[in-house]
């Protein structure tokens, strides 16, 4: 369990730009999840008692870096990142820092490693990808194995029968319930519509929804117009720091209740990597920083189609881009598939290098309406090994994942 | 107004303003008459983009031109960015031969003399001889040094094409709204005024010079302009708008030197791998048709040199979260670039490394130019 006040990072044996980045990540410490904070509480204890000569090497780059009296103790600001961005010794000091993780954290995984509990994440496709099972999921094909399923022939049946195993949803159970007695922040589901969030209204779920953060979006782009109007705003820097200001209202998501995951979806769609645009992006960068950062028991991930961009619409980056140019909004079927099979790689990849996720998380890759699902999973999941008997019915998929998450 | 029109006005709008009417007469007629020395373009796909994504094996069908050009030519397979990897330090670096340390944005110029200016003052040319055409709008000061011995006297005309469009509009839309602005010949027109008044004032957004109007004329306005840009002559993306201004800067003007940067590919950021490798398809067409505009170009065929490089390359898929989106881990797949020379007289490709720095005193080796000391060092292989 986490304490309610961060840890220390003032240690003098390690070096200032370490220590500093330890104390920068503990000055948010209301807005870090269980997991974070269990991680800084960890890194401390372990730098407390390091040895000073584990620290030689940083504090002689340091040193050529011309760190000494250029770095305030304690903080890691704007100005300390471009200092150090630009400096000739950058590469060496961020191998450095590298190689010093690579030593602690196997150190710090251990304890995590031997408790480690049944973990799901399912990965679901919307139906109108314009390809066969053949095609999909190319860039994890390496890992895990087809499961041929006996897809229904009503297509709104299929999500209900995965994730409730019934086709009717009132009267099967959803999946986040099966890891009910997890702890807080345990069960996210985050996708670009609200079909399954609504399917499994379960207490307790973070529920993030892009379609859903409409209010938000929009509000948020009309303020980055605004302020990069404002002439006092020099440059992409400052605007990120001004951004961080705009706080999520409590009638925009139904979690502004929460301050945390406020924090966590404005941080999200103003991460500058087209959260805001593209919904798919969302999911994904959504999805990443939930694992990297909440460590989710169940995690369940809705895709969508994403919209073709317009021309030139790179000019109204913060503009509601149905509203800019009278141009008819078209969905991108193609462009979308040509997008997720990046995006199943890289959340796959963020789990499964975490040590929460390793050997006991099972990853399900569907895709409405498909007749093949993608399972990479470990041994003893009940799906895992190739059945003699053919196909798998979704129930007979709910009920192996139900059954894995109950332990 | 026709395409050709747009860009022809946009080229002669900015002659203009750098040189008095008569003057621009006479520099004219010298252009006739001077020397059939070597001409250098420089290429560069802003943004960055991965080698997997251009000449590894499983890149080539996003390049087919520069894959095809590729026998013609001579290339570098390992051409590393050992810099900055932000764009304009990479640019930069690329543009001076010594490794750039300076804003990341654009509000400081490069520390070291640029190729522009030492071309300039070395060979005493004109100030329609160096040109950089830029998609990158943080770019505005990649022509000229903070040098004590140089600067934007002795610089490069900097073109930002996207600018140029963004200020037509804004132009346009200061405009009383009883003006009859809501007629395309009226959009048209305003983007003339713009183009010969230069092009200079980076903003931010499109409207910031219309939020007076009544809402009703600003939306007129922009479907006037949408009209005008998805028109079946107009181009789609920034990179099209840079190289037509290109290509008009090559015709009109014939510089020796010149920086043509595409960043299309910087879409990589919005996370969509689709239209990154749209972007990459374009930046390889648009290349091709550099090329082909220097073999018809009198001015330019049989002596000119094109040089075409990534500025950086972008984050690995396994080594770093969401890949391709970010440029900033210092990774092989961020540092890993390549580059083609076309038009040096030589075939070939070597697995030498080289660097980006090694480009400028490359250029300047090939112009002909006694160059001060740079970091980098020019590649033999393009001198024999």
């Amino acid at each position: 369990m986490s304490q309610s006040t961060p840890p220390r990072a003032d240690f003098g044996h390690v070096p200032v730009t370490f220590s500093s980045y330890l104390a920068e990540q503990l000055r948010a410490w209301d807005t870090l999840f269980p997991a974070e904070r269990a991680y800084l509480e960890r890194l401390s204890a372990y730098l407390e008692k390091a040895p000073a000569a584990m620290f030689d090497p940083l504090q002689e780059i340091e040193r050529k870096m011309g760190v000494a009296g250029k770095w305030p103790r304690g903080r890691f600001t704007l100005e300390q990142v471009d200092f150090l961005n630009r400096n000739p010794h950058y590469p060496e000091w961020r191998a450095e820092i590298a190689r010093l993780f690579s030593r602690i954290d196997p150190v710090l995984d251990a304890d995590l490693a031997a408790k480690g509990r049944p973990r799901l994440v399912v990965i679901i496709s919307p139906a109108e990808l314009p390809v066969g099972p053949d095609r999909m999921w190319t860039r994890l094909a390496k890992q895990g194995r087809r499961v041929a399923l006996n897809a229904p022939d009503n297509l709104d049946h299929y999500l209900p029968l995965l994730l409730t195993g019934n086709a009717d949803p009132a009267k099967g159970r959803c999946l986040p319930s099966f890891a009910a007695n997890r702890p807080s922040y345990a069960t996210w589901v985050i996708e670009t519509g609200e079909l399954i969030g609504a399917l499994c209204p379960t207490p307790g779920a973070v529920r993030l929804s892009y379609e859903l953060l409409r209010g938000f979006r929009q509000r948020l782009m009309q303020e980055v117009q605004r302020i990069t109007e404002d002439k006092t705003i020099k440059g992409p820097r400052q605007l990120s720091e001004r951004l961080k200001t705009l706080k999520l209202h409590p009638s925009e998501a139904g979690l502004a209740g929460d301050a945390l995951l406020g924090e966590f979806v404005r941080a999200t769609l103003l991460a500058g990597n087209g959260t805001l645009l593209i919904n798919n992006t969302f999911v994904e960068w959504a999805s990443v920083q939930a694992l990297r950062r909440a460590r989710p028991d169940v995690l369940i991930v809705g895709f969508g189609i994403r919209n073709k961009m317009k021309p030139f619409s790179s000019m109204l980056i913060f503009h509601d881009q149905d509203r800019a140019t009278a141009i008819p909004t078209q969905a991108d079927m193609l462009g979308s598939y040509v997008d997720l099979e990046v995006l199943y790689q890289y959340i796959w990849q963020e789990a499964a290098r975490r040590v929460e996720y390793r050997n006991n998380t099972a990853y399900l890759f569907t895709a409405i309406g498909m007749d093949e699902m993608h399972l990479i999973a470990p041994p003893d999941f009940p799906l895992a090994q190739p059945a003699s008997g053919g196909r798998s019915s979704l129930a007979a998929v709910h009920e192996a994942a139900g059954k894995w998450l109950a332990g | 107004m026709r395409k050709r029109d747009f860009v022809k006005l946009a080229g002669l709008g900015i002659a203009n303003r750098i040189l008095p009417a008569p003057l621009y007469g006479f520099w004219q007629r010298a252009m006739e008459k001077q020397s059939p020395g070597r001409r250098v373009i420089l290429v560069t796909f802003g943004g960055g983009v991965r080698y997997s994504e251009t000449f590894a094996p499983e890149g080539l069908a996003n390049i087919r031109r520069l894959a095809a050009l590729r026998e013609e030519g001579y290339f570098f397979r390992a051409c590393r960015n050992e810099g900055v990897l932000s764009h304009f330090n990479s640019t930069a670096s690329i543009v001076t031969g010594d490794w750039q340390r300076v804003d990341d944005f654009g509000f400081e110029p490069p520390a070291s003399p640029t190729l522009f200016e030492l071309y300039r003052k070395a060979m005493k040319a004109g100030p329609l001889d160096a040109w950089v055409i830029a998609t990158n709008k943080s770019f505005a000061s990649m022509g000229a040094s903070s040098h004590r011995d140089y600067g934007p006297t002795s610089g490069a005309n900097v073109v930002l094409p996207k600018q140029l469009l963004l200020d037509a509009v804004k132009d346009v839309a200061r405009k009383p709204p009883d003006a009859g602005l809501a007629r395309r010949e009226e959009v048209l027109r305003g983007l003339e005024n713009i183009l010969h008044e230069g092009y200079e004032g980076v903003g931010w957004t499109i409207f910031k010079g219309g939020r007076e109007l009544n809402r009703h004329v600003r939306e007129t306005l922009t479907g006037a302009l949408a009209e005008f840009i998805n028109g079946p002559d107009a181009p789609t993306s920034g990179d099209e708008l840079t190289f037509f201004i290109a290509r008009e800067v090559m015709r009109e003007f014939a510089p020796r030197l010149m920086l043509v940067n595409f960043w299309d590919m910087d879409v990589a950021h919005w996370g969509s791998y689709s239209l990154y490798l749209q972007a990459i398809t374009r930046t390889d067409r648009l290349t091709g048709m550099l090329w082909d505009e220097i073999q018809s170009n009198k001015h330019y065929k049989d002596n000119t040199t094109l040089l075409v490089l990534p500025e950086l390359g972008r984050d690995g898929d396994t080594d770093t979260s969401n890949g391709f989106l970010n440029h900033r881990s210092g990774d092989p797949s961020c540092r890993h670039t390549w580059l083609l020379a076309l038009g040096a007289g030589v075939k070939g490709e070597t697995e030498r490394p080289i660097r980006h720095i090694d480009v400028a005193p490359t250029v300047a080796a090939l112009l002909g130019m006694r160059a001060p000391a740079m970091s980098g060092t020019a590649a033999p292989e393009l001198l024999r």
